[in-house]
């Protein structure tokens, strides 16, 4: 039999053999993030490791971004499609300025953002969102977010690896869930507080979370940072 | 599927079966008996793998008897239920399983007291109010959840059972043509209408 | 082991230890029983807490009986938390190829009262731990709710507050576990069960 292709062999089989095409975009980068909505105030934490598995790529890479003075937006996920969310959220909040000549309320970042988390609904961003700010009535607001865009305004949520770790603690300490103590409004200090043990106490468990605790509080003032050790094991 | 169902009241307890024998997708007969008369006070309702229900409710029914005539006393309901279970999670790490779930319903002579076991085929048991196998359950729970109280009446009894099976005749896509229903208590077992 | 869900967790205080359970068993999303308690006396001051696969769970508490009152009638003597975990382990690894689907929490005092705590795998790796043993579906909750509310040195009221807080909270966020709970306090001279209500849902 003659050869189709010079010095190729000739064969009398066909030759065509199947290839896998293979593509998976999404990568887990770990991580813990948390927003407590205030009476008139609203904290933004997250960790700010960064890993890959079991490797760690960064100890220091935040997750929170403030997008105003009114609203901090807390993403975790795939590192990735958390930097491209937040450039869109970042470049629509820019044209909505030239547009109308005002920066935009939070509850109008809340409902973009969902609309921007489900126009990619067949192929998602890989990201845990929490959008935490001051609402119209300076009272503090809290947005959770699943990766295709379903949301809710909440007093209090965790997302990210150690969810499952802090969140029951949120229900017990700041809805004073299987309490018989009357609900109470909580103070700044007192919600810092319960932040803060949060987060020791997540690191002790969970691999993906460490390093260092970046707190965003959002007051009527605008937003202050601070910062916090955590362990770096 | 076949659907099993269970309620305890004040002195009795009453159960039910569908008495549809099915192969594949046919219905070969109905007035089937999925039940075997454990001792005099203890019945045993099955349902799952054809054939595995009647060899294992009939090998157990024959060994309580056994136990009963070797030593003039019958075993209580716990008893039947623990030696049942433990026989049925023996089988499960062997190397043919039988794939069986049961209802023991039995009265207590001893204590006058009505019990309901409830065991899957993982021989995982428990005594219960009220329960059920098969998808009818995922019907008829919310209708006891609801209706059921501790200390009902064999009359309050029936008509609760009647509502259950109502509810799985309603909603339930599979025809349910007719149930057989038994109730034990201090007099023993007696078959009633429905 | 998320069959039939279910929750232990341990936890030490001063000169007392407390283990708690839910009370549910379920088949995957449907609840067949709110009375399936899932911890198990061994000896005056010794408990063990079994959650995983329902069958298992009840197979493992008979053996588990049966040992334990084979060595007080062998030894004439009380059988010691530490002794009962290895015995725990060896049991389990038995099964290394078909294992029981059980993760056991040991809760007890030990002759001279002082609290032990312990927990395994399914197969019988032993984890001796200081302050609190977790197991089950809700571990991961429990380990959150413990690591942020257990001090040193609680005083059993204070632990049984405590514990239960955590185990309540805890299955509150696992749709498995839940519908009621029992905690068990044991100190030098006696031993305290009670029983909480729960959400039921």
């Amino acid at each position: 039999m003659l050869s189709t292709y010079p010095g190729q062999p000739a064969v009398d089989h066909p030759v065509s053999a199947p290839i896998e095409h293979r593509f998976d975009p999404y990568v887990d980068n770990g991580g813990t993030l948390l927003s407590i909505a205030g009476d008139e105030f609203c904290v933004v934490a997250a960790d700010t490791r960064q890993s890959e598995g079991y490797l760690i790529n960064s100890r220091y890479v935040p997750k929170s971004v403030k997008l105003s003075d009114k609203t901090v937006i807390s993403m975790g996920g795939c590192y990735a499609d958390c930097l491209t969310l937040t450039k869109r959220i970042q470049q629509s909040m820019e044209w909505y300025h030239h547009a109308h000549g005002k920066t935009m309320s939070t509850a109008a970042v809340a409902q973009m953002l969902s609309i921007m988390l489900y126009q990619k609904r067949f192929f998602p961003f890989y990201s845990w969102c929490i959008l935490g700010g001051l609402d119209e009535e300076g009272k503090g607001a809290v947005y959770t977010y699943d990766p295709v865009g379903s949301y809710e305004r909440e007093s209090c949520r965790c997302a990210g690896s150690a969810s499952s770790l802090i969140q029951p603690f949120l229900d017990n300490q700041i809805s004073f869930k299987n309490q018989e103590t009357q609900r109470r409004n909580l103070s700044l200090e007192q919600v810092l507080r319960i932040t803060k043990d949060s987060f020791t106490s997540a690191t002790e468990r969970d691999i993906y979370t460490g390093d260092y605790l970046e707190i965003f509080v959002i007051t009527k003032n605008g937003v202050q940072v601070q910062k916090m050790d955590l362990k770096k094991d | 599927m076949d659907t099993l169902v269970g309620i305890t009241g004040k002195d009795f307890v009453i159960t039910a079966f569908d008495s549809k024998a099915v192969a594949s997708i046919t219905l070969m007969k109905t007035g089937e008996d999925k039940s075997r008369e454990l001792n005099s006070h203890a019945l045993m309702l099955f349902s799952g793998e054809p054939g595995d229900g009647v060899h294992f409710s009939e090998y157990i029914e024959r060994n309580i008897k056994l136990y009963g005539i070797r030593h003039g006393i019958e075993l209580s309901p716990k008893a039947v239920a623990s030696f049942a279970r433990r026989e049925l999670a023996d089988s499960l790490r062997s190397r043919k399983p039988y794939a069986v779930n049961l209802l023991i319903a039995g009265y207590d002579v001893k204590t006058d007291k009505p019990s309901l076991y409830w065991i899957d085929h993982l021989a995982s048991s428990v005594d219960v109010p009220f329960a059920a196998h098969g998808y009818g359950g995922y019907y008829c729970l919310s209708v006891l959840d609801r209706y059921h109280r501790q200390d009902i009446t064999e009359e309050e009894g029936i008509k609760l059972m009647q509502k259950c099976i109502q509810e799985i005749r309603s909603r339930m896509i599979m025809s349910m043509p007719d149930f057989i229903a038994k109730i034990v208590n201090k007099d023993g077992i007696r078959l009633v209408q429905l | 082991m998320a069959y039939n869900g279910g929750a232990v967790v341990a936890m030490t205080g001063k000169n007392c230890v407390a283990i708690a359970c839910d009370k549910r068993l379920g088949v995957q999303a449907m609840t067949v029983s709110m009375e399936f308690k899932k911890t198990f006396q061994i000896a005056p001051k010794l408990f063990i807490g079994l959650p995983g696969l329902a069958t298992d769970v009840q197979t493992l508490a008979e053996k588990f009986r049966f040992k334990a009152n084979m060595y007080k009638l062998k030894e004439e003597r009380e059988l010691e938390p530490r002794t009962f975990a290895h015995l725990v382990s060896s049991t389990l690894y038995e099964r290394r190829f078909s294992p029981w689907y059980v993760e056991p929490v040991i809760a007890g005092l030990d002759k001279e009262n002082r609290p032990f705590i312990a927990s395994a795998d399914l197969i019988g790796c032993l984890d001796f731990a200081e302050d609190f043993s977790v197991s089950g579906t809700t571990s991961n909750q429990l380990f959150g709710m413990c690591e942020s509310l257990w001090e040193p040195d609680l005083e059993p009221e204070e632990l049984f507050e405590t514990i239960s807080q955590a185990l309540m909270n805890a299955v509150d966020r696992d749709c498995l576990s839940g519908w009621g709970a029992e905690v068990i306090v044991i100190t030098p001279d006696k031993v305290i069960t009670r029983t909480l209500k729960s959400r039921q849902d």
